[in-house]
């Protein structure tokens, strides 16, 4: 009797464990899933029963003004992080590689930003970008001092190209990174830079203070690029986003560098390789699955955002800002209207299908390894 | 050999100078933010790193004065009869003769309507200023500068908390130093004010902080929302925590070796989920829950979940990401584990708990740190669910609500910096802690918020 009980119990086991996922999976996920595909075809203001009207959202959607510059917003902002945040992840992982001491304190340094909530970011750097705020501090600083600043630039690389085309025109081995010159350069070009300050050749230069607004404004930069030049706005939290989300991926690299077998540099080693060459013919190449999965999840994540947009709120215009997942959830509670269901799961569908095509691309152009990562 | 000594340690500085250069850009913002959080006004121009509330001699000012009036030293506040000695120095230009300072204990509290209202006891009523008189009079360049001194009384009965003060000086007599630095230098530096002369140590230094607490309370009840608000996201996130490591290990469990019917159609499933916007389900998720999960929650006498905690929960009870996390890592372990168990007859659940589920702390450990790193955080679908009143925000969403009650008119943005400090600390210290967690956490799933 016990047997045949215990019997049914262990057939039952798997789905007895796998319950409550399975019932959020499918309320929260797979009803909600099918539900707005059904409100897509139908209008519905939340209160009296939906009806079907066929493709008719679909087609509004592209009637309406916020959405296209919702997905012009988005699409930029995807495109633009994620290869910024892609690439600057890549160098901060092979710097932050190196083997010298307390190379930890520098990673979680640099992972501290990521670990914030997007309020805690967003509203820091809202302040960041006051009018005459910190950042057109650092601007306005920097244009007083811009002559003495690209003098000592100049200087060092002066030194340091003279240094090198010296040796190889000597016929010695010498890369041209080579730090002791590097090092030699940017000592004098510091001379260089301090006796001109000293001795009244170059002095600070009077600037008024920079005030970009950052936020405020409906401007769009840069001018030569026309119809598909970017919002102000959504420049400025590109900038902050990458600042944010490139350690995070910068994690996800320095796994994967310190996956790369050693043997390998050291045939490189062998081979003469050295310095980018290594860097762009070796490790670029093992790290593919990682960047597989850093370019999947940048893709992915920009597209949803939304934190930033309903944060900077009324401070800056809605138009230079709004992005798909705003623009639905701005459909379903407008501050002062009815809400269009039907409207803003058309424009979720439009978003869940725009997510799936450009992964699937993205996945087909950087080839299939990463599949199981 | 002398030469690729050089040449390493060459190398070797310009890591570190580099290293060091970009800490500045990863760090700057925060570190300099942090600093400002302190300032009076964290938006002066030019932005500058001179901050009064970091200076020892206001650290030890503010701790006397205090005391002098007969609070405690680090919390401030004035007693019944306590008594402050004040000392500030003018200087005055050449041909005018110097006048005492005007000195008036205003009726004003930081932080507008909401806070005047928390006041029992105005400083006003209570405290007079006496035996005002000029002890030094000295030349100095251009004209002399005067010391003037003066006690500030209080002749109540009870305990006051703030003190502010406004000195007021005739035109082009200048404010030179005082015993505690003014808060604000007003009209052409004819009118120093302080916000609070008796505030103890920990209030002067953390001025912002203490407003944050101090000046948001709820319209219902009266109780500080700040202190609720973290009350809030703390509940969630341990609540979720827990229900994450139960329902996570049993799912991925499962899903790693169990076989049954319909195995490969969930996990599909799951991974087609992970790819899924929030914003795309969340329209009907917003109407499953105002409808109490198809009136499932009528039973217990809750007729919507929409602004309750338990809408957010059961909507969170465990999250595919998590569940597959600890997929990956119950498929990694060996299966003679299991199958010397099973020829003793164990059961499944038996095998689950006696045996699996003890072997899963690292992987447990980092999926609590992830989820309440993630719940602690979590903005979009709090801000959905939970609408009104504010007592029952979490952290995120009052902090939105802090940024638009000081923004109304103007940027006050001290209060707005420091919550937004306060609402950091608990994630920043978790990491510092369980760093190895976090980069474990990010490798293992590769999900973040």
């Amino acid at each position: 009797m016990r047997r045949a009980s215990s019997k049914v119990g262990e057939k039952l086991a798997p789905y007895v464990l796998l319950a409550p996922f399975l019932f959020t999976l499918i309320v929260f996920f797979g009803y909600a899933f099918v539900r707005v595909v059904y409100f897509s075809f139908t209008t519905y203001d939340l209160f009296s029963k939906p009806e079907w009207v066929g493709l008719k959202n679909y087609v509004n959607i592209f009637r309406d003004l916020d959405f296209t510059r919702a997905m012009k917003n988005s699409l930029t902002f995807m495109v633009v992080v994620t290869t910024a945040q892609t690439i600057i992840a890549l160098l901060l992982a092979l710097l932050l590689n190196q083997k010298v001491r307390g190379i930890r304190f520098f990673r979680a340094a640099y992972y501290m930003p990521s670990v914030a909530s997007s309020v805690v970011v967003t509203l820091i750097f809202i302040w960041f970008f006051q009018r005459r705020g910190v950042l057109n501090f650092v601007i306005t600083k920097f244009k007083e001092y811009q002559a003495i600043i690209l003098l000592f630039l100049f200087a060092a690389a002066a030194i340091h190209i003279v240094l090198v085309v010296w040796e190889k025109l000597r016929r010695r081995p010498v890369s041209v990174f080579e730090p002791n010159f590097m090092f030699l350069g940017v000592l004098i070009g510091f001379i260089v830079a301090f006796g001109a300050v000293r001795f009244g050749f170059l002095v600070p230069r009077e600037v008024p203070p920079v005030d970009i607004i950052w936020f405020n404004t409906t401007k769009t930069w840069p001018d030569f690029l026309g119809s598909l030049a970017f919002p102000i706005p959504l420049g400025a939290i590109m900038l902050f986003n990458i600042w944010t989300t490139a350690p995070t991926f910068m994690l996800l690299y320095l796994a994967g560098l310190q996956d790369i077998p050693r043997e390998l540099y050291e045939a490189a080693a062998v081979d003469g390789a050295e310095g980018w060459h290594i860097i762009l013919h070796i490790i670029v190449p093992q790290l593919k699955p990682i960047t597989f999965l850093v370019v999947t999840m940048g893709l992915i994540g920009t597209l949803q955002m939304f934190d930033q947009v309903a944060i900077l709120g009324s401070q800056a215009p809605r138009s230079s800002v709004i992005t798909l997942a705003y623009y639905i959830y701005s459909n379903l509670f407008p501050s002062s209207a009815v809400p269009r269901v039907g409207m803003a799961s058309a424009a979720a569908m439009f978003l869940a299908l725009l997510t799936f095509i450009i992964v699937y691309a993205q996945r087909k152009v950087l080839g299939e390894e990463g599949e199981n990562a | 050999m002398h030469n690729l000594r050089a040449r390493r340690w060459a190398n070797v500085a310009a890591v570190y100078a580099f290293l060091l250069l970009l800490s500045i850009v990863f760090m700057g913002p925060f570190v300099f933010a942090f600093l400002s959080s302190l300032k009076d006004n964290p938006t002066e121009w030019p932005p500058s790193l001179l901050i009064n509330q970091l200076r020892p001699v206001n650290w030890g000012a503010s701790y006397r004065l205090a005391k002098q009036g007969g609070g405690n030293g680090f919390l401030g506040g004035m007693g019944p009869g306590g008594s402050i000695e004040f000392e500030v120095t003018y200087w005055t230009p050449e041909g005018q003769e110097p006048a005492p300072p005007e000195v008036v204990i205003p009726r004003r509290v930081q932080g507008g309507a909401a806070a005047a209202l928390a006041v029992e006891h105005w400083a006003a009523d209570y405290v007079q200023v006496v035996d005002l008189e000029e002890v030094k009079r000295e030349p100095a360049e251009g004209g002399l500068t005067t010391t003037y001194r003066f006690r500030l009384v209080n002749t109540g009965e009870v305990a006051l908390d703030p003190v502010p003060m406004d000195l007021t000086v005739p035109m082009r007599q200048q404010f030179v130093s005082a015993t505690l630095a003014p808060n604000r230098i007003e009209r052409l530096g004819r009118a120093q004010s302080w916000n609070n002369v008796s505030a103890g140590l920990l209030p002067y230094v953390f001025g912002n902080y203490a407003r944050v607490f101090r000046e948001n309370y709820s319209a219902s009840t009266g109780k500080g929302l700040f202190l609720l608000w973290i009350r809030n996201s703390f509940f969630l996130a341990v609540t979720r925590v827990i229900t994450t490591l139960i329902f996570a290990s049993m799912a991925g469990y499962a899903l790693a070796r169990l076989n049954f019917r319909g195995k490969q159609g969930i996990f599909a499933f799951l991974l087609f989920s992970m790819m899924i916007p929030q914003q795309v389900t969340f329209i009907s998720n917003y109407l499953v829950l105002r409808d109490g999960i198809f009136g499932l929650s009528r039973l217990f006498g809750v007729p919507t979940l929409l602004n309750t905690y338990a809408g957010l929960i059961v909507s969170g009870l465990v999250g595919a990401s998590s569940v597959f996390i600890m997929k990956q890592f119950f498929e990694r372990l060996p299966a003679s584990l299991e199958e010397s168990a099973r020829i003793d007859g164990a059961s499944t659940y038996t095998v689950f708990f006696r045996i699996m589920l003890p072997l899963a702390k690292p992987p447990l450990g980092a999926l609590t740190i992830l989820t309440f790193q993630g719940v602690w955080n979590e903005f979009f679908w709090p801000l959905v669910v939970i609408t009104s009143p504010a007592d029952r925000f979490p952290l995120t969403i009052g902090l939105l609500n802090l940024q638009r009650a000081y923004g109304a008119a103007t940027f006050d943005w001290g209060p707005i910096l420091a919550g937004t400090f306060i609402s950091a600390l608990p994630v920043i210290i978790l990491f510092i802690a369980f760093q190895q967690y976090f980069v474990e956490g990010i490798s293992f799933s590769g999900t973040k918020g």
